[in-house]
């Protein structure tokens, strides 16, 4: 594996592109992929090309009610989509669990002048489909409408009203509230959301992200519907709102749009930002439950938006068990030893620090010793961090999935959604992209063992209690680079 | 090469006379080998999807040998003569392409979205696996465990997934849909690598397949991509199909299951026929806005009046898919409002109500009109996805129909009139074509 090859000049332009570290990128790439150029033609072709992206022109402004707009036009389909979103998310709920998702699930439940079944019959003749949602940091409320002003601007009129002037009507809330204690029922049926709900009590103790954005069957039933009134005017304001918008309008229509959407929203200021939670002491909990698989959860808090170790972190979480196939978790724990459908390790930056996790189930005989492997092969990276080819390979994968990530409208304005809302600058995507191919093997490895620990897990396990069983063999997939075919 | 040129022309109610026109460009063509190609270009991002269509899925499976179909599509994924085990995963992963496959009762399909310029290695490397696929013994016998829990996941322990494998199995008495896709644990056991070398060799040849390929791509350049990769791998005999075909009225059919759930729910499903399947493609259209009508958004039926109305149900939905291969179900299932003390039976009673007010009263214009507003909005709304695009033709093109049908279809449901979804649900919802599932907590079982 050691011929070293001349890289091509283009490859070369777009190193230069992506500055320094660029260099180890493309050597290494020569180094790999030697063998199976041979084998598949089309690949020895393509690493004289490199990718190309689409162009993202946003625009970005503050309306006069003082909310963040950023705006993307894609004039090529018939129609737009409005993502407004607010710190309004459950880490604002304080003791009272679950109102920012209340308060969210209640907002198309009426206006005053009309209800429920009206508003939602409006948008249906208008062919456009509204959305609510709340998560821990933020309330994101959508509209994806045709641009046909026929039809847009009806839809905008009461997309506004709902946002800015719910109701929340009595009748309603009690209708809501018994839907949502039937989804904590469901939800007991389901280990995996069992393990998910302790994982994160355990994890951040006190701290707002600690409780379920849903609330619970103890807090939610007690809600009344000033606190939602108040929760609407102290976090659904203009001052503590981002609009994101893509889509068939000219510049002069997503002002008048973003003007119109923000000046009917309660007055306000941005809310305060999240405490961050105190570190958290190793735990090990066990939930019984009657399945034939164990659900197995690992943890730890690791990153927030905004830190300078992040796109180390995101390429190194790629290599151990981001994304699909191919990490060091699925090809040791799925393909070699068959022990689970699926393994993912994942980070998500948060407003407030954020979890690094890995989630597994396996048969419930073999979940000790699956655990212990998992933990195994995270004490190993963490100690000796990815090795170069991996870190090239992770490189090549992100600049090969970049365009992607701007193929749909629907990207797109999830993408300026979360610029606009963690306040980052719009030129966010392609300076990610930037740190990440510069980055080398010490400073993923440095990056890491920063961050996590492999000595302070946070471990849930939900399933039955059985008796163990040793592992399985691992099959020797060392002749994987030499076929033999077995032709028709 | 044939090239389509279809303009999607759009009309609204009278209260918006709105034509919408979307331009698609669409080329068709096929090789010598009998591979099907069609070609939809999208030039908004330098990007392109590749899905291979296979014309098998679990639909076509014997009593004791099912979940071939999805046990071969993970084996695909394990070396063929230019690839080793997982390898076309690392590659494409190393590319920035998202891959994977999917199966289902009336077929197998295996997909790639990548950076356009990317497209040649995707192609190469699947034309690789359906000339020569590998199917090592020992990849098996670790992959065959991994299936295993998949089903685990999916079914043994999630209720609603085992509460649905069991009502399909009793709802299609007499075809092939009775089969679970994942197969049943006991055939999983039992199953060899030579099933799979027999179940490739049997269904996986270019003259059973669809290319479908939709991107920033022109349809010459894919032309001479797919030439170059598929072109040489010969045509074979394919074993004659039967479609599927039902029972019209099997009898009044139920089912009690007591699962580890807190929660009780009940399904209902009617056999009724396919647009595949049908001699009177306006039942199927009728079929096809009743569904819409009960569960085409917040303001139809199901949520305005069950959940929202009588607070009967906690949720409540209605399906039916129009594009299978062979006889299909309308399914309704709901989950009763137990915080309000309502019952199975409760929610039995309220479902059957819908179905009569179908019978017995047409529907307004104006809920029509509410209907097929969001319909024409969903047309353009599913445009901004290359993904669903492709998946849209290959599945026309799989089940016996045709992409073309996309051309038509928008006039073909202007067409059904209230008197024909009235005709449609008196010939349809019936006792002697249902099946009902009861689904009872554990704790529950007398």
């Amino acid at each position: 594996m050691m011929s070293l090859r001349i890289f091509s000049a283009s490859l070369i332009s777009a190193a230069l592109l992506f500055n320094a570290g660029c260099s180890t990128f493309s050597q290494q790439q020569a180094l790999q992929s030697n063998s199976v150029e041979q084998r598949i033609s089309s690949l020895a072709a393509l690493s004289k090309q490199s990718p190309i992206t689409r162009t993202l022109d946003i625009q970005e402004w503050r309306t006069s009610a003082g909310t963040k707009v950023l705006f993307m036009a894609a004039p090529e389909l018939p129609m737009f989509d409005l993502r407004l979103t607010f710190a309004a998310g459950s880490s604002k709920d304080q003791q009272t669990y679950g109102l920012a998702n209340l308060t969210s699930a209640m907002l198309n439940e009426g206006t005053g002048t009309l209800d429920a079944g009206q508003i939602a019959a409006r948008f249906e003749d208008l062919g456009a489909e509204f959305s609510a949602g709340s998560y821990r940091d933020m309330a994101v409320v959508s509209l994806r409408s045709l641009s046909d002003a026929k039809l847009s601007s009806p839809a905008l009129e009461l997309f506004s009203q709902v946002a800015a002037q719910p109701s929340f009507p009595a009748a309603s809330l009690a209708r809501i509230k018994n839907q949502l204690l039937a989804g904590f029922e469901y939800d007991k049926q389901n280990p995996g959301k069992l393990a998910s709900l302790a994982l994160f009590e355990q994890l951040y103790g006190e701290h707002p992200y600690a409780h379920s954005s849903s609330g619970n069957a103890e807090s939610v039933p007690g809600i009344s519907r000033q606190q939602l009134q108040e929760f609407h005017r102290n976090y659904y304001t203009a001052g503590n709102a981002q609009i994101a918008l893509v889509g068939d309008l000219s510049i002069a229509q997503a002002k008048a749009i973003s003007e119109k959407v923000s000046a009917r929203l309660p007055q306000g200021t941005a809310a305060a930002v999240t405490p961050e939670p105190v570190k958290t002491p190793t735990s090990n909990t066990h939930i019984e439950f009657p399945s034939t698989q164990t659900h197995i959860l690992l943890a730890q808090l690791s990153v927030k938006r905004g830190d300078p170790d992040y796109p180390a972190l995101f390429l190194g979480n790629q290599i151990l068990g981001g994304g699909g196939f191919g990490t060091r978790l699925m090809e040791e724990v799925r393909e070699k030893r068959g022990l689970t459908y699926g393994i993912y390790s994942s980070l998500s930056p948060m407003q407030a620090t954020g979890p690094f996790m890995i989630n597994v189930q396996t048969r419930a005989q073999l979940s000790e010793a699956t655990l212990q492997l998992v933990q195994d092969l995270l004490r190993d990276y963490l100690e000796n961090g990815p090795t170069a080819a991996e870190l090239a390979d992770a490189k090549r994968e992100s600049l090969g999935s970049f365009p992607l990530s701007a193929a749909s409208n629907s990207a797109i304005v999830g993408q300026l959604a979360a610029i606009g809302f963690y306040d980052m600058p719009l030129s966010w995507m392609s300076d990610f992209m930037q740190d990440v191919q510069a980055l080398t093997v010490e400073q993923v490895h440095a990056a890491f063992q920063r961050h996590l620990n492999p000595e302070q897990l946070v471990i849930v396990t939900a399933g039955p209690t059985v008796e163990q069983l040793p592992l399985p063999e691992p099959v020797d997939r060392s002749a994987a680079s030499a076929p033999a075919g077995r032709q028709h | 090469m044939k090239k389509y040129l279809s303009y999607i022309v759009l009309f609204f109610s009278s209260t918006f006379i709105a034509p919408l026109m979307a331009q698609t460009t669409t080329t068709e063509f096929s090789l010598d080998n009998g591979l099907k190609v069609i070609v939809r270009e999208d030039h908004r991002a330098p990007v392109v999807v590749s899905q291979l269509w296979y014309k098998v899925g679990s639909s076509y499976e014997k009593p004791g040998s099912t979940g071939l179909a999805h046990a071969l599509e993970h084996m695909m994924f394990k070396g063929s003569s230019k690839l080793g085990p997982g390898e076309s995963s690392r590659i494409l992963r190393e590319l920035g392409a998202e891959e994977n496959a999917f199966t289902s009762d009336d077929y197998t399909a295996y997909y790639q979205v990548l950076a356009r310029d990317r497209l040649a290695v995707a192609l190469e490397m699947e034309a690789d696996r359906l000339a020569s696929l590998t199917l090592p013994e020992d990849e098996f016998l670790r992959e065959i465990e991994v299936i295993k829990e998949e089903r685990r996941m999916r079914t043994d322990d999630r209720p609603s997934g085992l509460a649905y494998e069991r009502f399909k199995a009793l709802a299609y008495p007499a075809s092939g849909y009775h089969i679970p896709t994942i197969g049943w644990m006991h055939d999983l056991e039992r199953m060899t690598i030579a099933d799979l070398r027999d179940w490739h060799e049997r269904w996986y040849a270019p003259n059973n397949a669809t290319l479908v390929i939709v991107g920033d791509v022109q349809p010459d350049e894919v032309k001479t991509l797919v030439t170059r990769y598929f072109a040489k791998i010969p045509a074979r005999p394919i074993p004659a199909v039967k479609q599927p075909l039902e029972l019209a009225e099997p009898g009044q059919r139920s089912l009690t299951l007591y699962l580890k759930t807190q929660l009780p729910s009940l399904m209902m499903g009617f056999n009724v026929p396919s647009l595949s399947s049908t001699d009177k493609p306006t039942d199927v259209h009728a079929l096809r806005l009743i569904g819409a009508l009960l569960d085409g958004g917040s303001s139809s039926r199901l949520p305005a009046q069950l959940v929202r109305k009588q607070e009967l149900v906690a949720g409540a939905s209605a399906w039916y898919n129009a594009f299978a291969r062979g006889d299909s179900l309308f399914v309704l299932s709901a989950t009763p409002n137990v915080q309000k003390g309502k019952t199975l039976a409760d929610v039995e009673a309220g479902l059957w109500q819908q179905l009569k007010q179908l019978q017995d009263t047409p529907p307004s214009t104006a809920e029509l009109a509410r209907v097929r507003a969001q319909v024409v909005a969903a047309e353009v709304y599913q445009q901004d996805s290359i993904t669903s695009q492709a998946t849209q033709i290959g599945t026309l093109e799989t089940v016996g129909l045709s992409w073309r049908l996309q051309d038509t279809d928008l006039a073909a449901l202007e067409a059904v009139t209230p008197a024909d979804i009235q005709a449609a649900a008196k010939q349809f919802f019936t006792q002697s074509r249902a099946t009902t599932l009861y689904v009872h907590p554990e704790e529950a079982r007398p």
